[in-house]
């Protein structure tokens, strides 16, 4: 039974990666054609995608746009954590329902309300409505990340700090802040991987300037060929990183369960 | 650090960037399109015909079916694998958790059009079952049919459901398996009067994020489902689009939002009842 339940575990993650290997797979084959049987081994897909200018200019602007929008939702997401954790308030139910509201709603629904709103209010599409859009849709996700490290922490902590007479604002900045720092930095770099890779409603809201993520889509759909299949993995190992480092620092958070 | 300071930025951002809009959009259910423009007058003409039309209310029933389908298949295939993470490894708990969710991170079109590559004509799983001889010529339905499309979404949301059933596998106490098992309760037994019961909390967080992002999803039936890919979300978004009927559009979303809320609570009522519903409700 034991090893029955092992092998599924496998069967079931070999499923999860089967897309990402199959891209891999094809972003080393020489031919243009994505199709069976394999025609040789090249790197030469990789060099084409990291010399195309096009491209370069949409991940300078993913870029551009994940900073802020990672910088903002996680600065909400921690307000939200501290609001939810550390005050019982009246309406506090309420509160985490509504923030939750966005994970909840179509990406579609949300993201045509964003246009019409914008175009009632004569608010023009840029990279501020991708960042203002995006961070509204990892708001969730900063708000669980960093929620989940502050209910780890020991109120005592704050508690003492606060009779050995530190105002409410030093107890914050001299040791709630540094004892959340570590679920800070992780809620950044998922931010960060989300925004980059958010696509739905980012391709209605944005304007001229457009990240990687939606020429790829479009590329996709239009002037495929293995070039994209090259990036679509080197993005996968990027953002594998990234999501490691975050974790090891998560982990790291004082009083961690593993 | 006061309430007002914590809350109120995150209240304000959450009603400027998501309540008023999805509420301008509930004023626009009950205006009018004509050919050039939008008139502001007030009617239920375009829900009389969301609710007196067969299509639409039929898309938002498929919709709905759906997700809660797709929400079951996640849930069963899900239950080993969380079992497995909660309570057969440790050190690597978090390495294999994160690992599951990093296939979610590849972004929608990535996946998607590896799907393509993996169910084509010429794809992966034909090639592959031709070479073991099982088939002699491609199977040319695989791709762009409703199994094609239940397919890649089970694989895009099976990871939301593994976390929530995680979430309550963890917190469940080996010892009253252990006690069940020695006092002669066979595996179904087990699971059906101890498992299921105590971590109905993270199955149902895990089930309704599986139903919200189905009902939503936007690329999978489209991109994946051939002519079986209209569904209330492409329709949703055709009238915003080239159709230019923003205000049925509008009602379309609402109506939708109307039976997913009704949904999920029909759920919650549900659970309050079932006698495993104490565990959520703490005792009720």
């Amino acid at each position: 039974m034991e090893r029955v339940l092992k092998s599924y575990f496998v069967l079931v993650y070999a499923f999860m990666y089967l897309p990402v290997a199959v891209i891999a797979l094809f972003s080393f084959n020489s031919s243009e054609f994505m199709a069976f049987p394999m025609t040789g081994f090249t790197f030469g897909w990789y060099d084409i995608a990291v010399h195309d200018d096009r491209l370069l200019g949409g991940l300078a602007n993913t870029i551009l746009i994940a900073v802020p929008t990672a910088l903002i939702a996680t600065t909400l997401g921690g307000l939200a954590g501290l609001a939810v954790t550390r005050y019982r308030f009246r309406g506090r139910f309420a509160f985490a329902v509504l923030l939750i509201v966005p994970f909840f709603i179509p990406k579609i629904i949300l993201a045509v309300a964003e246009v019409i709103a914008m175009s009632v209010v004569g608010i023009r599409h840029s990279v501020g409505t991708i960042v203002a859009a995006q961070a509204l849709i990892i708001l969730p996700f900063s708000a669980m990340v960093i929620a989940s490290v502050l209910v780890r922490l020991d109120r005592r902590l704050e508690e003492a700090a606060a009779d050995l007479g530190a105002s409410g604002w030093q107890v914050f900045t001299r040791v709630l802040l540094p004892l959340m720092r570590n679920g800070l930095v992780a809620s950044f770099f998922i931010a960060f991987v989300l925004s980059t890779s958010e696509y739905v409603v980012t391709s209605f809201v944005s304007g001229r300037t457009q990240p990687l993520s939606v020429m790829v889509a479009s590329d996709f759909r239009f002037h495929l060929s293995p070039k994209l299949d090259a990036l679509a993995t080197l993005i996968v190992i990027a953002n594998l990183l990234l999501v490691a480092i975050s974790e090891l620092v998560r982990r790291r958070a004082k009083g961690a369960l593993g | 650090m006061t309430l007002v300071v914590t809350v109120g930025p995150v209240l304000v951002a959450l009603t400027l960037l998501c309540l008023v809009p999805l509420g301008i959009l509930f004023l626009y259910s009950f205006f009018r399109a004509t050919f050039v423009a939008i008139v502001p007058e007030f009617s239920l003409h375009n829900y009389e015909r969301v609710l007196s039309s067969g299509p639409y209310l039929r898309l938002i029933l498929k919709a709905l079916a759906s997700g809660a389908t797709i929400a079951a298949f996640t849930a069963v295939i899900g239950y080993p694998v969380a079992f497995f993470i909660a309570k057969r490894v440790r050190i690597v708990k978090a390495a294999l958790l994160t690992a599951l969710l990093v296939p979610l991170y590849t972004g929608d079109l990535v996946r998607i059009f590896a799907w393509r590559l993996i169910l084509g004509t010429q794809g992966v799983l034909n090639s592959f079952l031709i070479w073991t001889g099982l088939i002699h010529q491609p199977i040319e339905t695989l791709l762009f049919s409703p199994l094609a499309t239940t397919i890649v979404l089970i694989y895009d949301y099976l990871p939301f459901m593994v976390l929530g059933l995680w979430l309550g596998l963890e917190s469940l106490d080996d010892n009253l398996l252990e006690a069940a098992a020695d006092l002669g309760a066979g595996r179904p037994a087990i699971f059906r009067r101890v498992v299921l019961p105590l971590t109905a909390p993270g199955l149902v967080a895990g089930a309704l994020m599986v139903f919200a992002l189905v009902v939503g999803d936007f690329l999978t039936p489209q991109l994946i489902g051939g002519a079986s890919g209209v569904t209330v979300i492409s329709a949703i978004a055709d009238l915003f689009g080239a159709a230019f009927d923003w205000p049925l559009g509008s009602a379309i979303a609402w109506t939708l939002l109307a039976a997913m809320v009704a949904v999920v609570a029909a759920v919650v009522m549900l659970l309050r009842r079932m006698s495993w519903g104490d565990a959520m409700f703490g005792g009720g």
